[in-house]
């Protein structure tokens, strides 16, 4: 009571330091102490002062830090103990910048955090095609480096990008807008999830700071203990990045469940958020079980334990790791699948085609794979274990096809706008399709005996994840940006640069096919001479999607700052995000909406949204 | 009409599509020699050809949708025509690739599963050619013991793999460090690899794998570069080179190839 007294002459403002430099160097000071408490407790006398298990307590005490430091510590501690901050909360562009509990503010953060990982684990790509663009090691000094930048590339990019954009990122931006709410119900988990992004980003890109591993992103076992320290934070790395995602999940569901606006039934509820909603799901069910197993792998290397060695069981770690695996996968592309069939009715205007069926697909997606991770094992599991795995395998394509039954009846003899994000959503739906068709032949054992461990199941999952998630986040980057900034992009340089990553990326990864056909294994920095020629085509495609990449990014960045000023709701949507101002107000909407129509009806049946519609005519 | 027009030509491109693949049938895995790669290559062309049809659908479709639908204007109108389901589409949809799929797991998986496990049985192993292959980082090291040969070398030193052909082989698979100073158990995950066989094997520390390969026909890393063992599982900085040439000869060359290496033994010791 005491603290409260004292507030109002504290409200004059204090200055403090940047957050997140002040975040910076509560991490430095939270290492050091941590590190120095580690150190000064252990027994044996003559020690470093830095051995593993000190930097492993130390990067705990870094992250704790870094989070109290960036805002945590006046958003979350302070009002913990009663006690108001002195702080207030930044209201001008430096709220970007700091912990933040507005769903559109964590959305942002988010969404860039995962922007500047994919770009800097994409650069790491760039250099593996560099090396690979010849037979022999010549960019990298050594392989050791060469397998460090596929792990980091692999971490970075699934666990800080694939699985965090469109949850993390547009899932917090537009979920509670989608369904008529002012708020998420536990702002502060994303507000918190946030941070842990950079934090673990960082800690995987520099780990090779503490020597160099060679295991790729599995880190499988028994590898993974007799690689150099470096291991250590890829495992601390991880436990960052799916400890994000799994607060956040926790909140995106409490939100769907207990904060729709009136009317917003579950009949009713928006495509994109019933895929946030599985998704998130999957992550409460998986994100947990992969952090036991990594905490596993960390202690079997500290103590040490034999876990995973000759002496223990090593299949064990591989089954620990693809128990969530797989359920990852779906993970990154079950919300894509939800966006096909948000947008397509919109471009359209045209009524969603067979609706339940395609969320029943998303929730037997959900469903069915938690059952399928063995088809990873197939080289090292026992003949019987192949039966039930691959028939689960082969099973789950159906309710997968859901997502392109609902995408082609809606298409059927429509009036489909190919906007920029219209043309993305088909080259998604083009480029996904290979990869689940290349997936039946993964599925049966005999092939995947073959193909298992080369190249085809790369360029296999590389169509499944950026034909399908990034394509996809492309597009709805371009679908949402009027309503996020109020700005409209180019939609000549939209296409153009559009066509430019389709043409590069199936040129890229269509190749990769032959390659892994021809006899390429995973992980080599160097190999036989005769897959030359097929492997330069390889680099040269990537590097030109690289480029690409980038070129968007750019686009995008430029259509938010300089972009002319977009409509309300430019492309004639019926849910609720576009029901309200752009970009929308701080409590997202004027008056509580109250839903009393479906969202995917268009046509002369179509029922207004809103029992009572804002008094602004709708503009397109 | 949409109908029609749609239908035909997909009806036209999946039968171009499949003459193409059936003209390049036998070398859709590239090179093949083994009967576990006859096994593998047909479940690959049987695949193909059930599943061109159901891609060349929706590539198909895809195109013709930005060709046939697309809107002439970006302005906000209703598509004319509306509906929010069809029985029969949904229908044909759904149990078409429940069959699908099904009909994948009885053939090719379960069927092709039958022959390779039927390959193993004890009852049909008992003249195998058995060679112990053990992976150690970072090599492949082969020993024949019904030749009391334990480590076969070709003229430069290095570890060489030479089977007959038409012979049954039964490879034994270990992960340890016969060479290792202090710790033989010292191993990782490694996996045998023979691309030109269309399998391969993982070797686990701890454990012993076995796999039974027929080849069908000779060859060497000289004639095609398929033809070698390769180390399929990432095992350590030294994986990229983890990689040890195979011949593949007449039962003639590899009794004078055996003996040539039991003189090369007994010199050595």
């Amino acid at each position: 009571m005491a603290q409260n007294v004292v507030t109002p002459t504290a409200v004059k403002k204090v200055r403090i330091m940047p957050p997140m430099l002040r975040g910076f160097l509560w991490a430095g000071i939270g290492f050091l102490l941590l590190n120095s408490l580690t150190a000064s407790i252990r027994p044996d006398v003559g020690h470093p002062f830095f051995t593993e298990v000190s930097v492993t307590m130390g990067w705990i005490g870094g992250v704790i830090g870094w989070l109290l430091g960036v805002g945590a510590y006046e958003g979350m501690i302070l009002p913990l103990f009663g006690v108001t901050p002195r702080i207030q909360p930044a209201t001008d562009w430096r709220k970007y910048f700091a912990f933040a509990t507005e769903h559109k503010v964590v959305g942002m953060q988010y969404l860039t955090s995962s922007g500047c990982a994919f770009i800097l684990a994409g650069a790491v790509a760039m250099a593996m095609r560099i090396e690979l663009a010849s037979s022999t090691l010549y960019f990298f000094a050594y392989s050791d480096r060469y397998l460090s930048a596929v792990g980091i590339h692999g971490t970075i990019m699934m666990f800080a990008v694939a699985t965090v954009a469109l949850v993390g990122g547009l899932g917090n931006y537009m979920v509670p807008l989608m369904i008529g709410a002012k708020t998420t119900v536990f702002p502060r988990l994303s507000g918190l999830g946030q941070w842990l992004i950079p934090a673990g980003v960082l800690t995987v890109a520099l780990s090779p700071l503490l020597g160099y591993w060679t295991t790729g992103w599995r880190g499988y076992e028994p590898l993974g203990s007799q690689d150099a320290s470096g291991i250590i934070f890829y495992y601390l790395g991880v436990a960052a990045l799916t400890m994000s995602s799994l607060i956040v999940s926790l909140n995106l569901v409490a939100t769907i469940v207990f904060n729709r606006a009136p009317g917003v039934t579950w009949a009713r509820l928006p495509m994109y958020v019933w895929g946030v909603l599985t998704v998130s799901i999957l992550n409460l069910i998986w994100l947990p079980e992969i952090q036991m197993a990594f905490v596993l792998r960390l202690l079997d290397r500290l103590v040490p334990l034999n876990l995973y060695n000759a002496m223990g069981q090593p299949l064990s770690d591989l089954e620990l790791f693809w128990l969530f695996g797989h359920p990852e996968v779906y993970i990154v592309v079950v919300p894509a699948f939800a966006l096909w069939n948000e947008i397509i009715p919109v471009m359209a205007q045209k009524t969603l085609f067979a609706r339940s069926w395609a969320v029943i697909g998303l929730i037997f997606v959900m469903m069915l794979s938690g059952l399928v991770w063995a088809h990873h094992m197939f080289t090292n599991m026992r003949n019987s274990e192949m039966f039930p795995f691959s028939f689960f395998t082969e099973m789950i394509s159906i309710p997968t096809g859901f997502a392109f039954m609902a995408a082609i009846g809606t298409l059927w003899k429509s009036r489909y706008r190919l906007t920029t994000p219209g043309l993305l959503i088909l080259m998604s739906m083009f480029n996904f399709l290979h990869g689940g068709i290349s997936g039946v032949y993964l599925a049966d054992p005999p092939v995947n005996l073959q193909v298992h461990d080369t190249m085809f199941v790369v360029a296999h999952f590389h169509y499944t994840i950026i034909g399908g998630m990034v394509f996809t986040w492309i597009a709805a980057m371009y679908y949402w940006l009027p309503k996020i900034t109020g700005r409209m992009f180019s939609e000549f340089w939209g296409k153009l640069l559009s066509i430019w990553i389709f043409v590069a990326f199936n040129a890229t990864f269509s190749t990769m096919f032959l390659v892994g056909l021809e006899g390429m294994n995973r992980w080599v920095p160097t190999y036989p001479p005769y897959l030359h020629p097929l492997n330069l085509a390889v680099s040269i495609g990537a590097w030109a999607l690289g480029t690409g990449f980038v070129l968007h990014a750019v686009h995008i960045v430029w259509a938010w700052r300089k972009g002319p000023k977009a409509p309300d709701n430019p492309w004639g949507g019926r849910t609720l995000e576009w029901q309200t101002s752009s970009p929308p107000p701080d409590h997202n909407f004027e008056s509580e909406p109250e839903v009393v129509g479906s969202f995917y009806v268009y046509g002369e049946h179509a029922e207004p949204v809103l029992a009572h519609p804002p008094a602004a005519p709708e503009t397109t | 009409m949409d109908f029609a027009i749609f239908g035909i030509v997909w009806v036209i491109i999946s039968a171009l599509a499949e003459w193409g693949l059936h003209r390049i049938g036998s070398n859709t895995m590239y090179f093949l020699l083994s009967n576990q790669g006859a096994i593998a290559l047909h479940a690959f062309n049987f695949l193909t050809t059930m599943l061109t049809p159901v891609f060349l659908f929706v590539i198909w479709y895809l195109v013709w949708t930005a060709i046939r639908y697309h809107a002439d204007s970006p302005e906000s109108r209703p598509s004319r025509v509306q509906f929010n389901k069809n029985g029969l589409f949904t229908g044909i949809w759904i149990t078409g690739s429940i069959a699908l799929n099904l009909l994948f797991w009885l053939h090719p998986t379960a069927a092709d599963l039958e022959q390779m496990f039927a390959a193993q049985l004890p009852s049909v192993n008992k003249n195998d050619l058995i060679v112990d292959v053990t992976a150690r980082q970072w090599e492949w090291i082969f020993s024949y013991p019904q030749y009391h040969l334990t480590q076969t070398v070709n003229a430069n030193g290095e570890d060489e793999l030479v089977i007959p052909v038409h012979k049954k082989v039964e490879f034994r698979l270990r992960s340890y460090d016969p060479f290792h100073t202090y710790d033989v158990e010292a191993g990782v995950i490694h996996s045998f690899w023979v691309p030109a066989f269309g399998i391969k094997e993982d070797v686990i520390p701890g454990e012993t794998r076995y796999e039974y390969i027929v080849a069908t026909r000779t060859a060497s890393y000289q004639t095609n570069p398929e033809v070698r063992v390769q180390c399929a599982e990432v095992c350590g900085p030294g994986h990229p080179w983890m990689e040890s040439p195979l011949r593949i000869v007449t039962a003639s060359q590899f009794k004078s190839w055996i003996a040539k290496q039991q003189k090369l033994q007994a010199a050595g010791s």
